[in-house]
């Protein structure tokens, strides 16, 4: 019954996968040294990531076993066990620095935060792959899929966990200006977005995450608090210099100078040992990445296909440039993950997923109908 | 993979998704196009960025990461020590240990205070203070919590290193003051840097909480005896614990200074003044080198370290025995009758008078519409030179001054070194005064009485000099007129023993007067001691022949207590003078001697020097050798009775 069709290697995607490679062995080099002690052996966490990056590259492989298209009927179970998931940890989760992400599984800790991306790509893709695209849509056909963002969006709020809960938002507003939407709805909805604004910053950010927006501004403001992350962060990545400080010698990371240096700060730990140069070819290899799979969308042979594909190039793109932006001191600090470069299990596996979905597309781009 | 494998389900989902036109495909794919552009932009933008931070501010950056990782930690040299003229240490150095914390490795002061308190002994209040004062240091800069923590203390902490981020042991050198408060305003004493201090020093030089000189040599000499700091580089983390050390800039150790003080002299020349308030100066007669130089009361030194409390410093200005003023250089006094020596040689030198040349003292010399006294109520007759000065005859002197004459006299004076600093190496030495007519019309805008040429003739009314200065006119007398200026040190000596600076003695003038008045007024000066009815023949000492000068130096006008001596409140009482120098036939040593209401100088001050020259000459005290020799007497005849 399971026919293997030769093309589907044929069109399976070398320079997705090249640079997928590329960017998993950087973040797994750099994971390395960022959890290295000296005469303390192979880190503990390296490892751990070394066993995530197996198990997902498995995934990988179940993923484009199967046609893409399972996904628009399996799209809803998704969500809402996505949805279960996140209400679930908020109820019964481990609290873990004053946030509930986690949910205890015994061998591994998930955090549904995480898939809930995913599932909001592929929720939008398939919501916008059943409507006509081509007049643009208008404010009553956006209120389901903004019912469907919102939902995620106040579950994570709620952990707190500011910065992925921003990302719902950030992968709706991608989906929807593709899809398009009327001028008049747009207008409309930027107006009511930017006086929520002010109601956000009095009554649903709390003081910290006002601190980390405004230490972006002044980080002199609380050198020793708030501002000491971007201020580390800074000094890390600028004192990397043309060429880095060379393998394990970041300073900055070794002496424990640049808090979480292993999770959302590992760049500047790789900025700091490998220089300009060292993240120009990051940069170049994650461009390649983000270039493949919009050649894999642009060559989607249905909607879907191209929605989920397109969907999936956001989410890859926004967590690297909110991440980066954030590290380099651009933007405040809120809890985003670099792809494939960050330590975490939940965030590698749903990634690597993704990745799969987008080799999955890419590999089927020839069958255009039975 | 043919889609007729898959169920009913996904069969309907792709025939609707099949649905999709081609056109609007076609649509959608345009749309890539701008998604691919603004991502470019983005990433463009990121680019730019990293360059500004690693290319255009990178070692901007890379100067804070060093400066965030790297502690330098001073290394205070040990200080060089201060030696007598035989090498012997006067004061030694220990090395002594610090609590130190530094803000930017562990900012929360009240956390380390609290842990620390109760290891050092301290109030919480008081180390927070102490925080509060090198506030206005830069946050690497280690703040001095606890100055000199003893070893218990010092293993305590090193103990509980990990429970204290931030906090760190300095070790500094410190002094030992082996013979207590010796020599103290001579040596000096250390402390820490004062603010006022620190801003008139060279940047970098110094930093706040760093030991300097505050006085005498230790301050004089302050560039020789630190030495260079060194300091240890090292990398922490970010709590502030010690990772490693990078480097470390060894110090250079201090030079020592070897004075020109004998030790053995200055301890003489101390006990001899003890319980006194004086001064004694004891030179080299043939070179100034300084041999003693005493000023009593001490410098409570233990008072001054760590920085002196109000009250102590306000017991100190109150005392009437003035503890903070040397009075060896410091201290102006009417000379008295030392005075006559320049009186004589002024007198000798113009002509007014030969050592033949007799005066007739009846107790008292009318003068103007007063009485001149002369300090013997009874007088002394027809007396001529030697005579005059073996009893200090007062109208001689008043008849010799007034011949000369003020101006003329004061040009002797001062080829003697009077009216002038003698340079000595030490701060705030005082000139004295040498009147003049010029000098009097300047001053009081009122001409120069004849009677008040009587009073400074045998060093009253406006002269004024320092023991140090009466010492150096009485080497100079000895040596033939040559003035020395007074040399406290020997030689600096680096810490190989190379030496690095050696002194030698300095002429700073010559008697302006003859040779032979000298040696006439030096037969005086003998027959003080050694004549009978001189005035200071309880100096006299077995096989060296002393020649000396005493003096009487009112305090207040004579008539005033005249008939109640014996009851004068304490600072009405005369100061006592005696100078002088020994063997007169080959003078070697000179000593002056004065005590601060002492009332007679043959009394009060000749026995002061008397000690510090049997010292001097190895002449054992005949006091303490008969004390000895009955103590063996009493043993043998404790011994013998015992025997029968």
């Amino acid at each position: 019954m399971f026919k293997f069709d030769r093309r589907l290697i044929f069109n399976f995607d070398l320079g997705l996968s090249i640079a997928i490679l590329l960017v998993a062995a950087m973040g797994l080099t750099n994971l390395y040294s960022a959890t290295y002690t000296p005469g303390g052996g192979i880190p503990a966490l390296f490892m751990k990531q070394l066993y995530y990056y197996l198990f997902g590259f498995l995934m990988i492989l179940v993923v484009v076993s199967f046609d893409y298209r399972v996904l628009i009927s399996f799209n809803y179970p998704f969500y809402g066990a996505v949805v279960l998931l996140l209400v679930f940890a908020l109820l019964f989760g481990d609290s873990i620095a004053n946030t509930q992400r986690w949910i205890d599984l015994g061998v591994i800790r998930l955090q549904p935060s995480e898939p809930a991306k995913l599932a909001m790509v592929i929720t939008m893709a398939s919501y916008f792959s059943r409507k006509d695209t081509g007049q643009g849509f208008g404010f009553k056909e956006l209120l389901i899929p903004m019912g469907l963002t919102v939902v995620p969006f106040l579950l994570i709020l709620k952990q707190p966990d500011l910065g992925t809960a921003l990302m719902m938002l950030v992968i709706f507003g991608s989906m929807a200006l593709f899809v398009k939407i009327r001028w008049r709805t747009l207008v409309t909805l930027g107006v009511v977005g930017f006086s929520l604004i002010p109601i956000a910053w009095h009554y649903v950010l709390k003081p910290y995450q006002k601190n980390r927006v405004l230490t972006l501004f002044d980080p002199s403001i609380d050198p020793q608090g708030t501002g000491y992350h971007i201020a580390q962060s800074k000094i890390a990545v600028g004192s990397g210099l043309m060429f880095g400080k060379g393998f394990l010698r970041g300073t900055q990371a070794h002496l424990d100078f640049l808090p979480e240096n292993h999770t959302d700060f590992a760049f500047s730990v790789w900025a700091e040992e490998w220089g300009f140069f060292g993240c120009l070819f990051f940069l170049a290899c994650y461009c390649l990445m983000l270039l493949s799979a919009l050649r894999i969308a642009a060559g989607a042979r249905d909607k879907f296909g191209m929605l989920l594909a397109y969907g999936i190039v956001a989410l890859l793109f926004w967590q690297a440039f909110i991440n980066l932006a954030m590290i380099m001191g651009l933007l405040p600090v809120v809890g985003m993950p670099l792809p494939l470069f960050s330590y975490g299990g939940s965030s590698l596996l749903t990634n690597l997923i993704a990745l799969g979905i987008l080799i999955n597309i890419g590999m089927r781009r020839f069958q255009s109908g039975n | 993979m043919s889609v007729r494998d898959h169920g009913p389900v996904i069969q309907r989902t792709i025939t609707r998704l099949h649905k999709t036109s081609e056109a609007e495909l076609f649509q959608l794919k345009h749309r890539l196009d701008p998604v691919t552009g603004t991502i470019l932009i983005l990433v463009i933008g990121l680019v730019l960025r990293l360059w500004f931070l690693q290319i255009h501010k990178g070692y901007e950056f890379e100067e804070r990461s060093r400066s965030n990782r790297v502690r330098e930690l001073r290394i205070i040299a040990p200080r060089g020590s201060i030696s007598d003229r035989q090498g012997r240490p006067l004061i030694a150095t220990r090395p002594s240990f610090n609590v130190v914390w530094t803000r930017e490795d562990a900012p929360n002061p009240d956390e380390v205070v609290k842990r620390l308190a109760p290891i050092l002994h301290e109030d919480i209040a008081l180390l927070l203070d102490r925080i509060r004062e090198q506030s206005d240091n830069p946050s690497y800069m280690p703040m001095r919590l606890k100055e000199d923590i003893d070893w218990k203390t010092l293993v305590h902490i090193e103990n509980n290193h990990y429970n204290l981020p931030g906090v760190r042991i300095e070790v500094v050198s410190a002094r030992d003051y082996q013979y207590g408060d010796l020599a103290s305003h001579l040596i000096g004493y250390l402390n820490e840097i004062s603010p006022a201090e620190l801003a008139k020093r060279p940047r970098g030089e110094y930093q706040g909480g760093d030991p300097i000189g505050k006085q005498g040599v230790e301050k004089i000499l302050e560039s020789e005896l630190r030495g260079e700091p060194g300091a240890a580089m090292l990398e922490v983390d970010a709590h502030g614990f010690e990772k490693k050390q990078v480097a470390t800039l060894e110090p250079n150790t201090g030079n020592d200074v070897q004075l020109t003080i004998d030790l053995d002299l200055q301890k003489a020349a101390e006990d001899a003044l003890a319980g006194l308030a004086g001064a004694v100066v004891a030179t080299e007669v043939n070179t100034g080198r300084i041999l003693a130089l005493a000023s009593a009361p001490n410098l409570r030194l233990a008072e001054f370290i760590g920085g002196i409390s109000k009250t102590s410093w306000k017991g100190m200005l109150d005392d009437p025995l003035r503890p903070l003023t040397n009075k060896a250089i410091q201290g102006q006094y009417p000379p008295a009758s030392t005075y006559k020596i320049i009186t004589a040689l002024a007198g000798l030198n113009e002509g007014v008078i030969t050592p033949e040349t007799a005066f007739h003292c009846s107790g008292a010399m009318h003068f103007g519409n007063r009485d001149f006294k002369c300090w013997k109520k009874g007088g002394h007759g027809t007396i001529s030179l030697r005579r005059a000065i073996a009893e200090s005859c007062d109208v001689y002197f008043y008849q010799t001054g007034l011949r000369v004459g003020v101006d003329r006299l004061a040009g002797y004076a001062k080829s003697l070194g009077y009216g002038g600093k003698t340079g000595i190496m030490l701060e705030h030495e005082k000139g004295g005064l040498v009147p003049t007519s010029a000098w009097k019309l300047a001053t009081y805008k009122d001409k120069w009485h004849e009677g008040e040429t009587l009073s400074i003739s045998i060093g009253q009314g406006f002269d004024l000099v320092t023991p140090l200065q009466v010492n150096r006119m009485m080497a100079a007398v000895a040596n033939g007129g040559t003035l020395y200026q007074p040399q406290l040190v020997e030689r600096i000596i680096r810490p190989g023993g190379e030496v690095a600076q050696a002194f030698t003695p300095v002429v700073q003038g010559k008697f302006k007067g003859s040779a032979g008045s000298l040696a006439l007024v030096r037969d005086g000066l003998v027959a003080v001691v050694n004549s009978p009815g001189g005035t200071a023949g309880r100096v006299k000492i077995p096989g060296i022949t002393v020649a000396g000068k005493t003096g009487t130096a009112q305090v207040v006008h004579r008539t005033t207590f005249e008939s109640v001596q014996g009851d004068t409140p304490y600072l009405y009482r005369d100061h006592a003078w005696f100078t002088c120098y020994a063997p007169a036939e080959r003078p070697l040593i000179a000593v002056t001697v004065l005590v601060e209401h002492g009332r007679h100088g043959g009394s009060a001050a000749g026995p002061v020097a008397r000690k510090v020259l049997m010292k001097y000459f190895n002449i054992p005290d005949e006091a303490e050798e008969k004390a000895k020799a009955e103590k063996a007497a009493a043993e043998a005849a404790a011994a013998s009775a015992g025997g029968d």
